[in-house]
């Protein structure tokens, strides 16, 4: 007699079961044997043959323990699901989520991807809401800020400038406003240890602070009686100078400060919360405010001397309009009663938060509506991973629903795990949000105010949390109702996929992802097409022809205020030495120096009256962009002369006063070109000399490249002198090379005077795209992920079609298809989801890119080639991504594929 | 290359249930009436057989007892459960639709 149970034993590898189990398992298994061997036996075989034979399959399936253990343990791709009853929803839904993390950790590739796509989309929108957060949303940082407008007449550029008088009877005429405050730019010199110091400041009425809510945190604010010509030098600064000039001095308070020879005395700190926007957004972040200190003497208080800004703030209970229209009838009262200082425009109020965020509200529109794309992409191709692994799961779910489980339950456990994909992904995208961040704010033009203090904060995150919670539904939803509707016949067995009834299932799946993939490419084109249109637009750009010469120009402005610049004479001498000096260092050819530049970030209209055609109202007179310029200035700057001649050193304060005008200028007010010759008076049109126009030049580019020349002129700072300058030097040398010893050449000539906003023209120019530029790299940074999520998209799904239908195609190919038919009909029905899709991301695209318009420049929003172009390179990365599936549908053996499980 | 090994674990599994569906049977027996009833076609070994099984009652399709009788030997039985009398019934379906459908391309009954 054999010891059955000892030849099976020694046969199987020890079992990883536990012993009881496995001592039975042998002992079945030596009953066949021993019943297999009794048969063989008994039918006349030898003892020795029918032992041979009965082993024969233990002996030949080394992996028969392995099989075994398997089978007879949990199956691996199922743990068994928790229990339902016990614990309540909380315990239940944690048992599910701890169910989803095992799951998950079983398919890591899966799970990466997921998590992965997730995390881009989620990265993208949370990065790009800090800054719609930081920007937009949160609300300013003044009390009751919503009812803050600025207050002016309409103009192209939102609300007008206003005259000191007229502010006065603003303020005092009408009703709707709680008050009305002024403001206006100013920049001083502050001696400090390491030289003088420019600093950026702002003259206010004394009711500022008071309208904005603000207190300072030590001294005093201002009183209305200081505010006069007199009075006017008294001082509030900011916590950051206070901190950085004053050591922080708690007795600061009643210092007196001499700056530009004049004696300010300090009266308050502004708390380290205070946001200078105001002074930031008109002029530049200020660190102290002075009063402005008017009254109806000074001849720049008159009513037209239109150089301040009106801030009110409109009374609770009164509406904009109903302000805006009390005060457009002080505006007529005030037009009836001096009509030659005021034109007919009505009044405008502009909401501050608009005034402040206006001109970056539709860049940040098209970027959230770009990640928003992004997301969707990433949903897409989640639910597609999701379908894709869920097919591979219906047998289990199936035998899940066999066993008892309920429906809403699977439902439950399948959210489960996206629901830990999506947090997953949020997390991760967070992370990577935040990390980014410091790069978004290096790429940023400097005009998006507040911006740097954007950053990954509560709201953002609880942002994020809502945003995972709506993928989670968007995707998790789809395959879960799915899966949880799969008939339980056709799923338990693995071939029930041939079953007819599996045909029309796989259909349907099928369909789902196509349409997903189909959604994936047109969002992909829609962004990709946007992207397209920036970087034509920002191409174009770079080439537009500024009027000058930017290559190799070194800028840099200085300030010639204070008694010993007191005379035009003085002033003059100074700017004299001052660009002899220059001239000599080496490396520099040419040197001059401007009151403005193009580009510089400043403007300076004059009023131009031509002599012998008076406008209605001098108010009415055009008004071109004013330079004021050394004779070198067109040398330094290449601008070039198109008739006439421009200004020499025989051009002084006691020969005819003179006039170089742009092309424009000349255009538009001598469209018979006779300009040269003709008298024109600048600024004030009763007093002052008719200066004679001796030439034309070529037309510059001032507020920023995509404009359109303006008007423009140009008077000799020998007969007009300012004291704010811009110095431009050419040199023959990196320009930022010379720029210390530029410094140094200027303090030798004015020891005062401060130096600042050091740059190379070209770097200016450069700024001038950089909003564009800001827009273009983030759509096509979007672009590029947009198009990588659907390539991989496209490729998974169709690697599952051709995985799934193995079989067809295996029929097909045993049935007498060529691989040509075969590869035709996988791929006709890939090829025709991304035409689909691509023809309608073209529609989507043509009508949503008009919302790009503002930012475009020399390519209309529908631009036919960037359409092609970019449809097309889409058709052929769709392409690329399905070559490899095809390959692979192309290698099918039929013999194979037909026994294939 | 014999039918057993071209033979897919699912078809198996069908024969299994369906000798079940019939009476309890031991491991052997099944294996033995395989073996006739498709002349040969399909054949289990025991390295084949038990894996099939111990799935299937994993899964809660069939469920197995020892049966010790007088005089014979100790054996395992196996019955068709509730659930696996409505899992057989799914695949008979899904089978009869899937030969309907090879049927329809191919013409395998009357060819």
């Amino acid at each position: 007699m054999h010891d059955w149970k000892a030849l099976v034993a020694a046969r199987l590898e020890p079992l990883p079961l536990d012993p009881a189990r496995a001592a039975d398992i042998v002992d079945e298994l030596a009953q066949h044997v021993a019943e297999h061997h009794a048969e063989l036996v008994s039918a006349g075989m030898s003892d020795e043959d029918a032992l041979a034979a009965a082993l024969a399959p233990l002996d030949s399936h080394p992996m028969v323990a392995r099989d075994i253990a398997r089978a007879d343990r949990p199956r691996p791709a199922a743990p068994p699901p928790p229990p339902s009853i016990r614990g309540g929803i909380a315990a239940d839904a944690l048992h599910d989520l701890r169910y989803a993390a095992r799951l998950l950790a079983r398919s890591p590739g899966f799970a990466a991807a997921a998590i992965v796509t997730l995390a881009l989309g989620i990265g993208a929108n949370a990065a790009i809401f800090s800054v719609v957060n930081a920007v937009l949303l949160r609300p300013l940082p003044y009390a009751d800020p919503d009812r803050l407008v600025m207050v002016g007449e309409a103009a192209s550029n939102g609300a007008s400038n206003v005259g000191y008088l007229t502010y006065v009877d603003w303020r005092d005429r009408s009703r709707g406003f709680d008050d009305l405050a002024l403001i206006r730019s100013w920049t001083t010199t502050l001696p400090t240890r390491e030289g003088p110091e420019r600093i950026a400041g702002m003259r206010i009425s004394a009711n500022y602070f008071r309208l904005l809510g603000v207190r300072p945190a030590l001294g005093r604010d201002f009183k209305a009686e200081e505010d006069t010509p007199s009075g006017w030098r008294v001082l509030i600064i900011t916590d950051r100078l206070w901190r950085r000039r004053f050591d922080a001095d708690p007795n600061v308070v009643g210092r007196v400060v001499t700056m530009s020879e004049r004696p300010f005395t300090i009266i308050g700190v502004l708390p380290a919360s205070f946001e200078p926007l105001i002074s930031e957004h008109f002029y530049q972040r200020a660190d102290m405010w002075a009063l402005v200190g008017y009254d109806a003497t000074l001849n720049y208080a008159c009513r037209g001397c239109q150089h301040l800004k009106a801030i009110g703030r409109v009374k609770a209970g009164v509406s904009f309009e109903e302000a805006r229209r009390d005060i457009d009838a002080v505006q007529a009262q005030l037009r009836a009663e001096h009509p030659v200082d005021y034109g007919r425009h009505s009044m405008l109020l502009v909401p501050l938060k608009e005034e402040l965020t206006g001109r970056v509200k539709p860049a940040l529109r098209v970027l959230m509506a770009a990640v928003a794309v992004v997301l969707l992409i990433a949903c897409a191709n989640v639910a597609n991973l999701l379908l894709a692994r869920m097919a591979g799961r219906e047998r289990d779910l199936a035998l899940r629903t066999a066993l008892g489980a309920s429906r809403a339950r699977l439902v439950r456990q399948l959210l489960a795990e996206s629901a830990l994909l999506a947090l997953a992904g949020g997390a991760l995208g967070v992370t990577l949000s935040a990390w980014t961040m410091p790069l978004l704010f290096r790429v940023a033009p400097p005009m998006m105010a507040r911006l740097t203090s954007a950053s990954v904060d509560g709201r953002v995150l609880g942002f994020s949390i809502a945003l995972s919670a709506a993928t989670v539904l968007v995707f998790g939803l789809l395959p879960a109702l799915r899966a949880s509707r799969a008939d339980l016949g056709a799923t338990l067995h693995g071939r029930a996929r041939t079953g007819a009834s599996a045909f029309g299932r796989l259909k349907r799946t099928h369909y789902t992802s196509q349409l997903l993939v189909a959604a994936d490419v047109a969002l992909a084109a829609v962004l990709l097409i946007g992207a397209g249109l920036m970087i034509r637009s920002v191409a174009q750009l770079v080439g537009v022809n500024p009027g000058f010469d930017a290559s190799r120009v070194l800028t840099m402005q200085v300030a010639l205020v204070g008694p010993k610049y007191a005379t035009d004479e003085q002033a003059l001498t100074t700017v004299d030495r001052l660009l002899a000096r220059l001239r000599e260092i080496p490396g520099v050819a040419t040197v001059a120096a401007a009151s403005q530049i193009p580009l510089g970030g400043n403007g300076d209209c004059s009023g131009f009256h031509i002599q012998g055609r008076p406008t209605a109202t001098p108010a009415e007179a055009p008004c071109p962009e004013r330079y004021g310029v050394t004779p070198d200035y067109f040398e330094v700057m290449r601008i070039p002369l198109k008739s006439g001649r421009v200004f020499t050193t025989a051009d002084r304060a006691d020969t005819e006063p003179v006039l170089v005008i742009g092309e424009r200028t000349a255009r538009t007010l001598w469209p018979n070109g006779d300009a040269v010759g003709q008298h024109v008076r600048v600024g004030d049109h009763a007093s002052g000399p008719w200066r004679t126009v001796i030439g034309v030049v070529g037309d510059v580019r001032h507020a920023e490249l995509a404009a359109a020349p303006t008007m423009q002129m140009y008077t000799p700072q020998s007969q007009f002198t300012d004291s704010f300058l811009t110095i431009v030097l050419r040199t023959t040398v990196a320009p930022t090379a010379v720029a210390g010893e530029a410094r140094r050449a200027i303090w030798s000539v004015a020891s005062d005077a401060p130096v600042y906003e050091v740059a190379a023209l070209e770097d200016l120019v450069a700024r001038s795209v950089s909003p564009r530029r800001f827009l273009m790299l983030l759509l096509e940074l979007f672009g590029a992920v947009a198009a990588l999520m659907t390539a991989v998209g496209l490729y998974g799904v169709l690697s599952y079609a051709v995985a799934e239908r193995t079989r067809e195609i295996g029929i097909r190919a045993a049935l007498g298809a060529s691989r040509l038919d075969i590869v035709r009909a996988v791929s006709i029905g890939g090829l025709a989801v991304v035409a689909a899709g691509l023809a309608s991301g073209g529609a989507v695209a043509a009508a949503v890119t008009r919302y790009l318009e503002g930012s475009l420049y020399g390519v209309a929003p529908t631009d036919p080639t960037t359409f092609g172009a970019t449809l097309a390179l889409l058709f052929v990365m769709a392409a690329a991504a399905q070559s490899v599936p095809l390959l692979r549908a192309m290698r099918i053996d039929p013999a194979v594929a037909l026994r294939q499980e | 290359m014999s039918a057993g090994r071209d033979l897919r674990k699912g078809s198996a599994e069908l024969l299994i249930l369906a000798l079940l569906d019939q009476r309890d049977r031991h491991g052997y027996e099944i294996a033995k009436l395989i073996d006739a009833r498709t002349s040969g076609a399909i054949r289990f070994h025991v390295a084949s057989l038990y894996p099939t099984l111990y799935r299937l009652e994993r899964r809660g399709v069939i469920a197995g007892r020892w049966v010790e009788r007088a005089g014979a030997r100790r054996r395992r039985f196996y019955r068709l459960t509730a659930e696996g009398r409505k899992v057989l019934d799914a695949e008979r379906r899904s089978w009869r639709a899937f030969f309907a459908a090879l049927n329809r391309v191919a013409r395998i009954r009357h060819a």
